[in-house]
């Protein structure tokens, strides 16, 4: 598979990326020193970014997944988010941190903490690998941040155009979408 | 939680862009409201207000006025001019201006490529940037090559 040239530009390379994952492993491993967070994850774009992640992490953690509908893929687009993937475990009185691909308008997590926040966990902390702050609508407060990344359209490294990209090892970058 | 809106109470939006990111903010269980205040930014010598800046959009929970953008880019300007008064006139007041570029890459994200086209055809001026698709087909061949 090769990539058109307007998402040819490599924002991250993979070596950038195995280096901040590996350094938020060990701010994971030493904030959580002597407990077992569960790292909760959303499908499908974080799966590649929690599976480097939890083996970048040198304690004890649980892992869990959630799915949930995300606008314009519903036939009715006048509907209401849902879970299509619910915890598999109780989060009650657990260390909860969840790892998200990249953070935009915040519009889904803002969704997902209030949801989390529900089951009464002991705690809730954000690990993202992208922030991408310029369309920021809900106030998120990120504890755990891979890279701040400009307006642009991304792919690479678990994110998807259509699908696709998913497998490419590097986060690459499409043109900004202009004035 | 939102409030649910019927449509009986829906208002009666400016742009169709304003609709679909009200449509955006109920999906994600986002209360909001639509232009509930009226910002004087600028007064005459008698005192009365001559200019007024409403934001779209008023997002209680996360206590953010929205104001978009799809238009002309010499009616850009001059919401731009008024944010920048606002900004000044009312430094405690959290504004977001989202701009043609912006809903573009919301569209985009979402996979409304069939509305952007549909409303950036009718409504917008401003030159559609390289990420924005022409159509849906060609939103996926203007990044594939595989």
């Amino acid at each position: 598979m090769t990539l058109d040239d307007d998402v040819s530009e490599v924002l991250l390379t993979e070596e950038q990326i195995r280096s901040r994952v590996a350094e938020l492993g060990v701010e994971l491993s030493a904030d959580y020193g002597g407990r077992q967070p569960v790292l909760v994850s959303v499908l499908k774009g974080s799966i590649v970014f929690l599976a480097d992640l939890i083996r970048a992490t040198e304690i004890p953690v649980s892992v869990d997944l959630m799915e949930l509908s995300s606008y314009g893929s519903e036939t009715e687009t006048s509907g209401q988010v849902r879970i299509l993937k619910d915890l598999s475990g109780s989060i009650e009185d657990r260390d909860v941190i969840v790892v998200e691909d990249i953070i935009d308008t915040g519009l889904t997590l803002n969704y997902l903490l209030r949801y989390l926040h529900d089951r009464r966990p002991a705690s809730v902390r954000i690990c993202c690998l992208l922030d991408k702050p310029a369309r920021r609508l809900a106030d998120i407060e990120i504890d755990y941040r891979g890279f701040e990344i400009p307006d642009r359209f991304v792919v690479g490294y678990g994110l998807d155009f259509d699908e696709r990209y998913r497998n490419r090892p590097s986060v690459y970058g499409g043109e900004d979408p202009g004035p | 939680m939102a409030a649910t809106l019927t449509d009986a109470t829906r208002p009666r939006f400016a742009h169709a862009s304003e609709a679909e990111l009200a449509r955006i903010l109920d999906f994600y269980r986002v209360e909001w409201r639509y232009e509930p205040d009226c910002f004087p930014i600028a007064w005459n010598a008698s005192g009365a207000v001559t200019e007024s800046f409403a934001p779209d959009f008023y997002l209680p929970q996360i206590d953010l006025y929205v104001e978009l953008t799809t238009l002309k880019q010499s009616l850009v300007r001059k919401k731009n001019r008024k944010l920048r008064w606002m900004r000044l006139l009312y430094p405690e007041v959290r504004v977001k201006l989202l701009y043609a570029r912006d809903f573009r890459a919301l569209m985009i994200k979402y996979g409304r490529h069939d509305f952007m086209v549909q409303v950036f055809d009718a409504n917008t001026v401003g030159a559609p940037g390289p990420m924005a698709p022409q159509a849906a087909p060609s939103a996926a061949s203007a990044v594939v090559a595989a």
